[in-house]
């Protein structure tokens, strides 16, 4: 018997930001082989005008509104997908500026390099919208592997090579972990789409060992792409040894994603499990803000010490997860914390590729990463010094700089959900904010207080994209700060087919 | 029926065996042939499952390219093929007991979630509907149909994997 293959209906509209970013690569590899190296100062331009145009289509999709769900709920573009992908290519566009400069100077492959960072991107958007575990697994591979390659760009640094390696292995290695997991939850619930998974997780008795198990391997697989600890002992001698722009990209961009992938696989497919994950998210929580924190304290690098201090931020972003089940239908229940999650996603974003702007610059002239190069920053480069007390002072929630809102939206879920773990959580989180207020301002005074070490206080030349970039990055922690209801709104989104 | 599970209990023990080969052998070249064997032991494994698509998919990439990859890999980076010392490192005790415990575990999950299934048999089936329902025709069909995104997402990973790899390879 003859079966009629069908070809399905697609919502090209829904998928306008994808294209355009496929075009855009194809364009990038053209520019790239066509004007060979007249056309390598071209390579950046195109994608940064190449991730603005896919801008667009996100906000025509938010302007018609509505969900759009394609392949049976396997795709879905809602308010929340829109949201994270506008986070994704804005963050995108902020790397491309930070990065102009430092490639083009540092003799590196630049067509290949934007190439990358492009299809890292789009993997990202493609995780935004997948609401299916081969979706999701097939994006997080395409944002995965890119990073793996860019992490090692700087291919005659041992430190490079090291960083490359190890986010390699233990990228794959949790990879597989994660798609075990994966494996072992289809083999219950007989589907890949999350819906069904939770639909069909929900009928049955919830104590099934296998799905525990399946669940956990699945949580820790993007354990590992959040760097929450136990599992984040890539993170610090990856974001040392990786060229500046791309730790900046990953410790926000790619962390997000893996936000993203948890909260869609938590809320939609596991939502009915939360003796499961709820625990398990509350320990990640608390060891993630702590261990990340007092390590921070013993930092000497500027690079070492954002990247811990990355890890303990993702810590506060774990905690609504762990509350999110116990929060009261009338406080908002999951949509609660989802709210909480993004937000802290969006605000954390500005404020820390702001910090690694600065790093950037700073580093331009004296061309180290020591945090007792510091001395004397606002002698000789009071714009950078005030931003980057800017950019430390908002990672450390102080008012009235973006930062604060982040920690408030996290506080208010733990305080919502109301519950003896909840409120203990809260306690941890409230004193890991006085830890790190510490270290971010001792970086400060560094910059305010001490000497010069050298001696050499010549003005910092800042090339344009990158005073484009920090200016950016300013204005959206300020007015984050000033005007919480901006963040609000946008962090104020449901996730469409989970449950209320 | 007693015919396949033997066949499955021959399979199975000669992919255990072979698996433990591939980490245990003290020749990196026969470590990538022992694994050979485990690929095709679990593709043999999947034609028993009726699921040929997949066993034809297991032994013309993995064996057919990754292996043959990976042997390339050995014999280029490799100043002499033979026995290797510094193949182990300290962690192998904890390693193993971290296999066994999570072998345990998992074995434990396995049984008791799906011990109680059985596998229809042969003689109820209607084998015309079984092959238009899960065939290769069938897998073709919902690849340019269900999972057509990740189908074409899977091409720029491809894409993308392509140049990095090129950029790493390339003498300056």
């Amino acid at each position: 018997m003859e079966t009629l293959f069908r070809s399905p209906s697609v919502d090209f509209h829904a998928f306008a930001p994808e294209i355009v970013l496929v075009l855009v690569l194809v364009v990038l590899l053209f520019v790239d082989l066509v004007f060979e190296e007249r056309g390598r100062w071209a390579t950046s331009t195109v994608a940064g005008i190449g991730l603005l145009a896919s801008l667009v289509p996100v906000l025509t999709l938010a302007v018609a509104g509505g969900d759009r769900s394609l392949f049976d709920g396997a795709y879905v573009v809602d308010d929340f997908a829109l949201v994270l992908k506008g986070l994704f290519l804005v963050a995108g566009y902020v790397t491309v500026l930070i990065s102009t400069d430092y490639v083009a100077e540092g003799d590196y492959y630049e067509g290949e390099y934007y190439f990358l960072l492009l299809s890292s991107l789009l993997g990202m958007t493609v995780m935004a919208s997948a609401r299916d575990l081969i979706s999701i697994f097939v994006a997080l591979e395409l944002l995965s592997i890119p990073a793996y390659l860019l992490a090692g760009w700087r291919k005659r640094d041992l430190r490079g090579n090291e960083a490359s390696l190890k986010y390699y292995l233990l990228g794959v290695f949790a990879s597989a972990v994660m798609l075990y997991g994966m494996s072992l939850v289809f083999g219950v619930t007989g589907s890949t789409v999350l819906s069904e998974i939770g639909d069909a997780l929900a009928g049955g008795s919830s104590t099934v060992p296998v799905v525990t198990v399946g669940i956990v391997f699945v949580v820790v697989g993007f354990g590992f792409k959040v760097s929450a600890v136990p599992f984040h002992t890539w993170a610090p001698d990856t974001y040392q040894g990786a060229p500046t722009p791309i730790t900046a990209f990953l410790s926000v961009a790619s962390k997000a994603a893996g936000f993203v992938a948890l909260l869609q696989l938590v809320f939609i497919a596991f939502l009915g499990q939360d003796d499961v994950w709820a625990p398990l998210f509350w320990v990640l929580a608390a060891l993630t803000m702590t261990v990340g924190n007092l390590i921070a304290l013993r930092q000497t690098n500027i690079v070492r010490l954002l990247a811990y201090s990355s890890v303990a931020q993702a810590g506060f972003m774990l905690a609504p997860l762990a509350v999110a089940a116990s929060i009261p239908a009338e406080r908002g229940g999951i949509a609660n914390a989802t709210e909480a999650v993004v937000t802290y996603l969006i605000i954390y974003a500005a404020m820390n590729l702001g910090a690694f702007a600065v790093v950037m610059a700073v580093a331009r002239k004296t061309r180290s990463g020591e945090i007792g190069s510091y001395g004397g920053l606002f002698d000789y480069a009071p714009g950078l010094a005030v931003l980057m007390a800017v950019f430390l002072f908002a990672l450390a929630g102080i008012p009235p700089l973006g930062g604060w809102y982040a920690k408030f939206v996290v506080f208010k879920s733990l305080l919502d959900a109301g519950t003896g773990a909840a409120v203990a959580l809260a306690v941890v989180a409230a004193v890991n904010s006085v830890i790190a207020l510490f270290y971010y301002a001792s970086v400060a005074r560094q910059m305010f207080m001490d000497p010069v070490p050298d001696g050499d206080t010549t003005r910092v030349q800042v090339p344009a994209a990158l005073t484009a970039s920090l200016a950016l990055c300013a204005v959206a922690t300020v007015a984050f700060g000033f005007f919480p209801n901006l963040a609000a709104r946008l962090g104020d989104v449901a996730l469409f087919g989970a449950l209320p | 029926m007693a015919a396949q599970n033997l066949v499955f209990a021959v399979l199975a023990v000669v992919a255990v065996l072979a698996a433990l080969r591939v980490v245990t052998t003290r020749n990196v070249v026969h470590a990538a042939l022992y694994l050979v064997a485990v690929l095709g032991s679990v593709g043999a494994l999947y034609v028993l499952l009726a699921a040929e698509f997949l066993a034809a998919v297991q032994v013309l990439i993995y064996i057919g390219a990754i292996v043959v990859l990976f042997l390339f890999g050995i014999m280029l980076t490799r100043p002499t093929l033979g026995r290797e010392s510094g193949l182990d490192n300290d962690q192998r005790w904890l390693a193993g007991i971290t296999g066994l415990f999570l072998f345990g575990v998992l074995s434990y999950v396995l049984v008791e979630a799906f011990g109680d299934e059985r596998l229809p048999r042969l003689e109820g089936l209607d084998r015309e509907a079984l092959t238009a329902e899960r065939g290769t025709g069938a897998v073709g069909d919902a690849i340019f149909s269900t999972y057509l995104v990740p189908f074409e997402v899977v091409s720029v990973l491809l894409l993308a994997a392509l140049v990095g790899a090129i950029v790493l390879a390339r003498r300056e």
